[in-house]
């Protein structure tokens, strides 16, 4: 009983984005012989889920889950800190993300950065004004299961195109996703990318979707 | 350098369009020209531009008069990036700023108000002194006395902070509301600033074009949009006695929440791309022009034909410009990957449809 309340107080801090009480409340866990799965499943992931829903009713905005994504962040590398079991909590694949070249923009490529960790992928985040080049080298390197370009002005769309085309080029074959409010399904389909996204929310959504559907790692 | 262009005709269409009055010839063409535009048309890189004011008041010209836009301003004087780089400036933090040959200077998100530290030691910059400042204003001023279309200032409180606290001030929102405020408040002192030396140097404006980047929900909630923004633009409108327009470059906007809170004469977005949208905004607020609608860089100008355009602005023609206070523009600044044929367009098809009264089958 007192194993269920730990994890529902969890949760509640991760929904409200108390890193503090996150991290009180993971110690807590664990102190009472939690499984790490069952902190990460049954309330960080919880609480992950309960804030995009709460976004998609309009009742949280931006601030609400970059707060909830520290927390998650917070919690879940204290999670594997502490056991030092990081089989227990395996990762769901490797993912690269950055902005394009001659782009500096990164709000919402940091938000998709902060809840993918959370939900348990590898991100390694290159930063903003990433030439293609970087892109291709980091991609051969790590070979990930999946690249973003993020990029919010009119103007990374061609640079998003280049740099599909080199990856492409050199058979990387992972799949490929554009984020950025200006994107279309046409500007998608131009740059050649699997999926696009408008937002730091829905481009989470879509890429669990698209490694879904692909199969994952 | 000679005009090829009836200034004169031009600031009438858009001047009348925007208050309403009857006596407009046709649709005005309103383009968002940037930085990477005019170093498209004439081959000068930003820098080169930015150096001298003769020389970037002609490049100017001669890119709108090339593309037969009805508008005119100088691209980077607004509260983006320039005004980022002046805070740079002031506050010895340079490094922030991303420098490109082709297109406008970028601010590295965050730099310059990493902590609360930097945000209570803030310089508020003097546009006076700033170089890039001084001379984009005399490049306005120039381009006040060449065409004589007055230079409509634009000003912004979410756009500047954006750039100076980067991700940290969606985060300040909810941990540290009273620091975030404090910020606002000097970036309100430092666009009172811009205005003040804009009065001197460029003259009285006719309009202020508020970048209000704020007022999009994927941003943040409209009541937060109204505290960190719009009460500042409410402060804006008692001090400087012109009417506002304001700029959202959005894919959630809050305009038909924010015209009840604040009255603005015309309102331009880049989203929602659905004509429905502007059409009930328009039987909603027939007295505020519309900027823009729903022609997209990102969609037919970059990938369709010039037909396609054509058929895009005869659409939004036909359903927003009788009665007036409709300007034709695309949604956001043409990038590089637009051809020219697609933005020419643009005013060809205003030439064939966009003529008062309007009579289209």
């Amino acid at each position: 009983m007192k194993e269920k309340e730990s994890l529902e107080k969890l949760k509640g801090a991760i929904l409200v984005g108390d890193t503090n009480k996150a991290i009180e409340l993971v110690k807590e866990s664990i102190k009472m012989g939690i499984q790490a799965k069952e902190i990460l499943n049954g309330a960080i992931l919880k609480g992950a889920e309960e804030a995009g829903k709460l976004y998609e009713e309009d009742e949280y905005f931006l601030p609400d889950l970059l707060m909830t994504g520290d927390a998650i962040n917070a919690a879940t590398e204290l999670l594997k800190k502490s056991l030092n079991k990081k089989s227990e909590i395996e990762s769901k694949g490797t993912i690269l993300i950055g902005t394009v070249e001659g782009d500096v923009h990164d709000i919402g490529k940091c938000l998709v950065v902060s809840l993918l960790q959370g939900q348990g992928f590898n991100v390694v985040d290159l930063g903003s004004d990433v030439p293609p080049q970087v892109f291709l080298e980091k991609a051969k390197e790590i070979n990930p299961i999946l690249i973003g370009l993020s990029g919010l002005m009119t103007m990374s769309i061609s640079k998003m195109v280049e740099t599909v085309q080199l990856l492409k080029s050199e058979n990387i074959t992972s799949r490929i996703i554009i984020g950025g409010g200006i994107l279309s399904r046409e500007s998608c389909e131009m740059v050649g990318a699997d999926d696009y996204a408008k937002d730091g929310w829905e481009g989470v959504k879509k890429i669990n979707n698209l490694l879904l559907n692909s199969g994952g790692e | 350098m000679n005009l090829v262009k009836d200034w004169a005709a031009s600031v009438n269409r858009i001047f009348r369009t925007i208050s309403g009055s009857k006596r407009v010839d046709k649709v005005p063409f309103l383009a968002f020209a940037g930085e990477q535009m005019i170093c498209r048309v004439t081959g000068k890189t930003v820098k080169e531009l930015y150096s001298s004011p003769k020389m970037y008041a002609n490049a100017i010209i001669s890119t709108f008069e090339f593309l037969n836009a009805d508008s005119i301003n100088v691209p980077n004087a607004y509260a983006g990036p320039s005004e980022a780089l002046a805070f740079a400036e002031a506050n010895n933090k340079l490094d922030a700023i991303k420098w490109f040959d082709y297109q406008p200077l970028m601010c590295k998100q965050g730099d310059i108000c990493k902590n609360e530290e930097d945000i209570d030691n803030l310089e508020i910059p003097d546009h006076g002194k700033n170089n890039l400042w001084k001379n984009s204003l005399t490049t306005a001023k120039l381009i006040n006395e060449k065409t004589k279309f007055p230079q409509v200032i634009s000003l912004s409180i979410w756009s500047v902070v954006h750039e100076l606290r980067g991700i940290e001030a969606y985060k300040d929102m909810r941990r540290n509301p009273d620091l975030l405020l404090k910020l606002c408040e000097k970036v309100y002192e430092s666009q009172m600033d811009l205005y003040e030396n804009w009065l001197e140097i460029v003259g009285m404006p006719p309009n202020v074009f508020i970048a209000g980047y704020s007022f999009n929900r994927h941003m943040m909630s409209f009541q937060d949009a109204m505290r960190y923004e719009g009460q500042f633009i409410k402060r804006m409108m008692d001090k400087i006695k012109v009417p506002f327009m304001l700029h959202n470059c959005g894919t959630a906007p809050y305009f038909t929440e924010v015209v009840k809170e604040i009255d603005f004469i015309a309102v331009n977005g880049s989203h929602p791309l659905d004509i429905e949208y502007w059409i009930n905004f328009k039987k909603n607020h027939p007295k505020i022009a519309i900027i823009g609608a729903n022609i997209d860089v990102s969609r037919e100008m970059l990938t369709g034909t010039p037909a396609d355009v054509e058929e895009k602005v005869k659409e939004n023609i036909i359903n927003l410009a009788p009665g007036g206070r409709y300007i034709c523009c695309p949604v956001c600044s043409l990038p590089w990957g637009v051809s020219m044929p697609n933005i020419l367009a643009i005013p060809n098809a205003i030439e064939k449809y966009g003529h008062y009264p309007i009579n289209i089958d």
